[in-house]
């Protein structure tokens, strides 16, 4: 079908199952459509946190990119934000580093040659691998222990291996894995735990902290509130680790494997009785009782309102945003909310929310994002009023957006409470007629 | 150390260079590539990629496609693609993943001409050199396909090579760099890369080339021989409004060589004492005062103006992070293949 999006709906891809998932919501079928929508997904340096700025989540870290100047392109970005100067380095690959692997070779003299222009002795030289040294194979670990001994700190190996994306380990859940890799075995602290997922802190309104507390916990890490590397290495100390995003379930395996620490996962969600549940199983699990109503009821009272004021708006979902796009179509249709369409990258594990879907709004129209045919998506005016995500504020401009890309992130209640109120903000003041 | 870059981050490679000449032009560009490439070139050396919509798409390469060598799945891909969309042409653009397995690109062409039936074209770049190499193999392989001697030549018609926002101060200079020449009695300028293909088929016609950039000059010489056109370069609507004396100074000016050398000109009129042009990029030997240096390292840059060598250094501002012992005046004049600003 020549200059038309595709786009199927959510009955039709329920009734297909999640073993026939049409070929063009499978991104290894078809090229892909770097649209700016999109473009989280191919260049996440770019937007948020890819492998190289969530490789320098270490405090007192720098990162050396070992690869062809082109992998290091977007990192002139990130060298100036605030926090990230003078803490990324390049070695520049030839075509004779490639054939003769002499690249390898030069690496502990070039780590020492960056610890030598700094002030201050990095804590960890990251090194940052790309799709070149994954063709090579190259024994990076090896490599790196070299060059630790070389230097005299911790080096560490850190994948951006973008071919390995839909693989087993992708290069974020690699990275996760290598930042917490410098942990070494402590006595163990019974009221402390890790919050593993985010390279972002959580919001400080979220409840997460007082119902842990509830629970006995005393000391609550995450690392991206930990400002010197003494901090960081106590996270070896925690009695569990909770893992808000299934990117950390490997980072989380090996700090079972190797300190013993156990994990119990949570899932990012805004359905409210799924919150709810989701820490009762929490509570139930550490032996304890909570109290969550307060945090609950300011969720629900956001929703509510929202609810009774903009009622007749119509959502359209994006996946650049901090949720699941899936879960939150359903929460919104859930609390009476029409949602007409979804841009996301489909998975099997979204099924779960599909078949919900399905029995509710079943002409939820789900597009994929990396499609070639998203060329030709065009806003057809008024159809959309609401957006949420920035990649369905790409393709409706004219309609009010609520992006969700914030870095501090979201969570439980607390990001319910916050996400109505924004979209409220939103509707109130640039909503017209919509209420 | 050789290789090692402690300041100054990577410039725009070059299948962003390739990449910008063929935006727009109704063609599908495919990267070949796993995505990075692709988002790089996207996110952040196009400009337009914003403003403006473009087929251009990530092969989206996986270890096993890189393994195994599944060009057969990729011309798959592109046919599906094609099948979606009113391309006029398809182009291969090479990254570091074909040139480490060693992608063979003409069969790649013969393979994907065969199905597509449309005009295919390869540009076999590595991601190891820099963006200019990319323009040029891109530009040379747009008029070897499409520039035909398409009628008598217009004596008042002229065209305009290199006009990429790589290396451009402005996204408007093609339209500056136009009206400036229909004033100068052009009464048609062609600048190659806008209006669709239409102004690369016209290339045998024009009376002149204007090449703004020396990415462009293989292709001013190849259509020079081809159908005999002549070229001159100049970068005509440079304009600084630096509130700055610079009578008797001693001036380094780091940019695209045929820029430099426009802003050179003016600064020697404006009665600096000495004007060296300096350049990671291509320097032309034509174009080239003998004192002029080619750059390769980060470190070639500081031995030669991190000191008091230089009253002022011109070039783009992300230069001046290597520059800690430099204490003259820096002037920023912003290279969009060096920082991503304009």
């Amino acid at each position: 079908m020549k200059n038309k999006p595709y786009s199927i709906t959510i009955k039709e891809l329920v009734e297909r199952g999640r073993n026939n998932i049409p070929e063009e919501c499978i991104s290894s079928t078809h090229l892909i459509y770097n649209s700016p929508a999109a473009l989280a997904f191919n260049s996440p340096g770019a937007e948020g946190f890819g492998v190289k700025r969530a490789g320098l989540a270490i405090p007192g870290s720098v990162m050396l990119l070992i690869g062809p100047g082109c992998c290091g392109r977007n990192t002139t970005i990130l060298s100036e934000m605030s926090g990230y100067s003078d803490r990324f380095f390049f070695y520049i690959m030839d075509e004779t580093d490639i054939v003769t692997g002499r690249h390898l070779t030069k690496i502990p003299q070039a780590v020492k040659e960056v610890c030598e222009a700094l002030d201050t002795l990095p804590t960890v030289v990251m090194i940052c691998m790309t799709c070149v040294d994954a063709l090579l194979g190259t024994d990076m670990e090896r490599v790196c222990r070299k060059a630790a001994m070389y230097v005299g700190i911790p080096v560490v190996p850190c994948y951006m291996y973008a071919l390995t994306r839909e693989g087993r380990k992708p290069p974020m859940v690699a990275v996760r894995q290598a930042v917490y890799s410098l942990l070494e075995k402590r006595e163990k602290q019974a009221s402390m735990v890790n919050i593993l997922g985010y390279f972002s802190p959580l919001m400080n309104e979220c409840e997460i902290y007082p119902l842990l507390r509830q629970m006995g916990i005393k000391k609550i890490n995450e690392l991206s509130r930990c400002k010197t590397i003494e901090e960081y290495k106590s996270m070896a100390a925690a009695n569990f680790n909770l893992i808000l995003h299934p990117e950390s379930r490997l980072a989380a395996q090996d700090l079972q494997e190797k300190l013993g620490i156990p994990s119990i996962e949570l899932t990012r969600m805004y359905q409210i009785d799924k919150i709810q549940k989701q820490y009762y199983i929490l509570a139930k699990t550490l032996g304890t009782v909570i109290d969550d109503s307060i945090y609950a009821a300011e969720a629900r009272n956001a929703v509510t309102k929202f609810v009774q004021s903009h009622k007749n708006v119509i959502f359209a979902v994006g996946e650049m945003m901090n949720g699941n796009s899936f879960e939150l179509a359903l929460a919104l249709v859930r609390y009476g909310l029409c949602v007409a369409e979804i841009y996301s990258n489909l998975g099997t594990e979204d099924y779960v929310f599909l078949k919900q879907l399905a029995a509710l709004s079943p002409n939820t129209r789900v597009f994929s994002n990396l499609s070639p045919s998203m060329l030709y998506y065009e806003d057809t005016g008024n159809r959309i009023h609401v957006t949420v995500g920035k990649d369905a504020a790409y393709y409706h401009p004219h309609a009010v957006h609520v992006l969700w890309t914030e870095e501090e992130q979201p969570f439980g209640y607390a990001g319910v409470t916050k996400l109505f109120k924004k979209l409220q903000e939103a509707l109130d003041t640039e909503g017209g007629d919509l209420q | 150390m050789k290789g090692l870059w402690k300041y100054i981050s990577p410039f725009a490679p070059d299948q962003s260079g390739a990449c910008s000449v063929f935006y727009g032009l109704g063609g599908i560009v495919v990267i070949v590539d796993a995505g990075g490439c692709a988002g790089n070139v996207c996110g952040f050396d196009e400009p337009r990629w914003f403003g403006k919509k473009s087929a251009i798409f990530s092969a989206g390469l996986r270890d096993m496609d890189a393994i195994l060598g599944r060009d057969t799945l990729l011309v798959e891909k592109l046919c599906a693609a094609a099948a979606d969309t009113n391309a006029m042409f398809a182009v291969f653009v090479g990254t570091p993943v074909p040139a480490v397995i060693g992608t063979d690109y003409q069969a790649l062409r013969r393979m994907a001409e065969k199905k597509l039936r449309l005009p295919v074209m390869t540009v076999d770049t590595t991601g190891m050199n820099l963006y200019d190499v990319g323009i040029e193999k891109a530009y040379l392989e747009l008029f070897r396909t499409f520039a035909a001697a398409s009628g008598p030549i217009q004596p008042e018609t002229v065209g305009v090579i290199g006009a990429t926002p790589l290396d451009m101060t402005c996204l408007e200079d093609p339209l500056h760099i136009e009206n400036m020449l229909i004033g100068q009695g052009w009464s048609r300028v062609l600048i190659y890369g806008r209006n669709g293909l239409s102004n690369i088929q016209q290339a045998g016609v024009v009376a002149k080339n204007l090449v703004i950039a020396p990415a462009g000059m293989a292709a001013a010489v190849y259509l020079e021989k081809k159908f005999g056109t002549p070229y001159t370069t100049a970068y005509p609507v440079l304009k600084k409004n630096w509130v700055c004396d610079f009578t008797g100074k001693k001036i380094l000016i780091v940019h695209q060589q045929i820029l430099a050398n426009a802003l050179r000109q003016q600064l020697l009129e404006a009665g600096a004492s000495a004007v060296t042009v300096a350049s990671w990029f291509m320097l032309n030997a034509a174009l080239k005062e003998p004192y002029d240096i080619a750059l390769r390292e980060e470190e070639d840059f500081i031995q030669l103006a991190d000191n008091q060598t230089y009253d002022i250094v011109i070039g783009d501002g992300l230069f001046r992070k290597a520059l800690k012992h430099f204490m003259g005046m820096y002037l920023e004049l912003p290279h969009f293949a060096v920082s991503g600003r304009m």
